[in-house]
């Protein structure tokens, strides 16, 4: 029976980015959310908690304020979640964020099996799993899309740069996984009321070894949005002779 | 402490990597190591232009190139390399995030532009994030600095008939845990979108496979390639992967790219940003892609596409 734990990132949705005066980020509108490929990774945990009778949990590093992406993350079926939260957590770079998840879990936090998603949608930097791997001294296989478990063996379909690779693994295993692995389920009104009772084990800062100080500075951001004059024609043979004239002219087709 | 390091996958990705590497290596004045395990190509790295190779042993049937991972960690360990560059290839950026993971490494992901910044002794790379609605610049001044290169950043280095270089050889790697039980090569598709005029990308307004033959033509009409969207290749398997275009997959320059049932999320559209002219063809009038195409028709791909090719015969 499987302990299956499942990292989760509460980010700023980059649908909201604006372009601030002198193309700086502007995320004054931004809404958050769980990170796309996170719920991918959330499912999976549950799907194999129930299918093999273990259990999920959830674990994520944040600001302390971060407890509407607990509610949000329980809500889709994990029975518990870990939360590392400070002030200070702001704007942790990917070793960090492993640091600080490898120490909360050698605290101990059981777990089988590892899952994160195949990387996260504001940084994409598709580090923390591995990097998580290697703090942990565990196998690592990324990029999953399929998983078979027996027992204490793992069988993976892991997408390469060729194609496929199935491989097979002992575990305790991490896991970074594609989005096609699943289709999030969507939580309704009574999961969302049963995930305000779940439990929340928390960490701050003075729980944990104090955290490496930063390997990479950020000397720029800069919005990168992309507008252009959106031009319309009608859907009409009339709009559309319109348009491929316009095409013409501008050189775009012969 | 050495240079700068690339590990090359192929001769391909491989040249950029020298390209780029051996620019900063002259920056700190300093040589150039390629680490590979294609003995057959280690010549060619140094006619490239490596100083120094350093060969990985060939691994049996059984095991991943991910076994290499610990051999190459260690060997940094004790070379502690200045600068220490992959590509951003699935397994560049897991060996990549991994071996900086083992040597508490500032690894910058998915790099587009690499350069020295001398008064810091630091590498500045540039990035995208956000799903490509902001780029960010980032500097490491600790070695290993290390950092993943996108694909196509750089151009390929040229062959130099006289360069000299030597070959050292690495140890062999322990069995790893993880046992490799099969490997299943993609079915590749004919054309390549990343050279193409004339872009038809299709996104999951199509409602059937049997659809795409619609774009097919449109694509055939104006002498360009099908693309497509993530959900395409991923999701519904419709269509092979190096056809998908976006921040996950890959960057599309064609003079015109016309978008046919693609919403436009800002990950798409991160593939598209440096096309000359953008089309999109979507039924709901607010979808994102609007904002961003220079022409757009709101309507029905089923019925617009048709007049299209009507209007293109005439
Ligand atoms: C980290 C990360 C990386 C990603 N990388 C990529 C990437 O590299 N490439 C990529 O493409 N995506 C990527 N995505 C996914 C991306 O966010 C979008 O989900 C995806 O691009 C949407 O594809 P789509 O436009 O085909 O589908 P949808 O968003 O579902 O849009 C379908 C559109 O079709 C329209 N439509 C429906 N029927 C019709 C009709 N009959 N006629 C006309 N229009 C119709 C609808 O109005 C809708 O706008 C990534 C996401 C994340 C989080
Ligand atoms: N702050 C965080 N808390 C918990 N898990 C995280 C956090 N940041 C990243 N992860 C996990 O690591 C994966 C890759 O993130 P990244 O390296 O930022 O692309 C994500 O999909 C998550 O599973």
């Amino acid at each position: 029976m499987p302990d299956i734990l499942c990292c989760y990132k509460w980010v700023a949705d980059e649908a909201y980015i604006r372009s601030g005066s002198g193309g700086d980020l502007d995320l004054s509108m931004a809404d958050y959310k769980i990170s796309d490929y996170d719920k991918n990774a959330i499912e999976e945990a549950v799907l194999l908690a129930e299918q093999h009778g273990g259990t999920a949990a959830v674990i994520t590093v944040g600001l302390p304020d971060d407890t509407k992406g607990i509610k949000d993350a329980l809500s889709r079926g994990p029975e518990k979640a870990y939360f590392i939260n400070d002030p200070a957590f702001v704007d942790l770079e990917p070793a960090q964020t492993a640091s600080l998840l490898a120490a909360a879990i050698a605290s101990p936090i059981p777990y089988d099996i590892i899952i994160c998603g195949e990387g996260s949608s504001d940084l994409y930097a598709q580090q923390v799993g591995p990097r998580l791997a290697e703090k942990l001294g565990i196998p690592c296989l990324c990029y999953v899309q399929k998983v078979e478990l027996n027992g204490s063996e793992l069988i993976a379909h892991r997408k390469s740069d060729e194609g496929l690779e199935v491989v097979k693994v002992s575990l305790p295993v991490l896991l970074t996984v594609v989005p096609d692995i699943n289709n999030p389920r969507l939580p309704g009104l009574r999961d969302t009321l049963a995930a305000g009772k779940k439990p929340v084990v928390e960490f701050t800062a003075e729980d944990l070894p104090s955290i490496d100080t930063a390997a990479l500075a950020t000397t720029a951001t800069k919005a990168a949005t992309i507008k252009r004059n959106s031009r319309l024609f009608d859907a009409d043979a009339a709009g559309i002779e319109e348009l491929v004239q316009e095409l013409k002219n501008s050189g775009a087709i012969a | 402490m050495t240079g700068v390091w690339i590990l090359a996958e192929n001769l391909e990705t491989g040249r950029e990597l020298i390209t780029i590497g051996r620019t900063l290596a002259d920056n700190i004045k300093s040589d150039l190591t390629v680490i590979t395990w294609q003995s057959e190509l280690s010549q060619e790295y140094i006619a490239y232009g490596a100083d120094k190779v350093l060969l990985l042993p060939a691994l049996p049937q059984d095991q991943p190139l991910q076994s290499y991972i610990p051999v190459i960690a260690e060997q940094a360990r004790q070379d502690m390399p200045e600068i220490f560059l992959l590509t951003s290839s699935l397994l560049g950026k897991e060996m990549a995030a991994r071996i900086a993971g083992q040597l508490n490494a500032g690894l910058g992901s998915e790099c587009t532009a690499l350069r020295w910044i001398e008064s810091e002794a630091a590498l500045e790379m540039d990035r995208l994030f956000y799903g490509g609605a902001a780029v960010q610049s980032i500097r490491c001044s600790h070695a290993p600095r290390m950092a993943t290169v996108a694909p196509r950043s750089y151009s390929p280095a040229s062959r130099q008939e006289d360069k000299r270089g030597t070959i050292d050889e690495l140890p062999a790697p322990q069995p790893s845990p993880v046992k490799l039980l099969e490997r299943n090569a993609r079915s590749q598709a004919a054309g390549d979108i990343s050279e193409a005029k004339v872009v038809v990308c299709i996104g999951r307004g199509f409602m059937k496979q049997d659809d795409l033959d619609l774009a097919r033509q449109l694509a055939e009409a104006l002498g360009g390639e099908i693309a497509c969207t993530r959900p395409i290749s991923q999701d519904m398997g419709w269509l092979p992967e190096d056809l998908c275009i976006g921040l996950s997959a890959k960057k599309v320059k064609p003079d015109l790219y016309i978008g046919l049932g693609v919403s436009g999320q800002i990950q798409h559209l991160t593939g598209i940003r440096d096309a000359r002219i953008i089309v999109a063809v979507n039924q709901d009038a607010s979808a994102p892609i609007f904002a961003a195409a220079d022409y757009g028709i709101v309507g029905d791909l089923y019925e617009v596409v048709p007049r299209l090719m009507q209007a293109l015969s005439k």
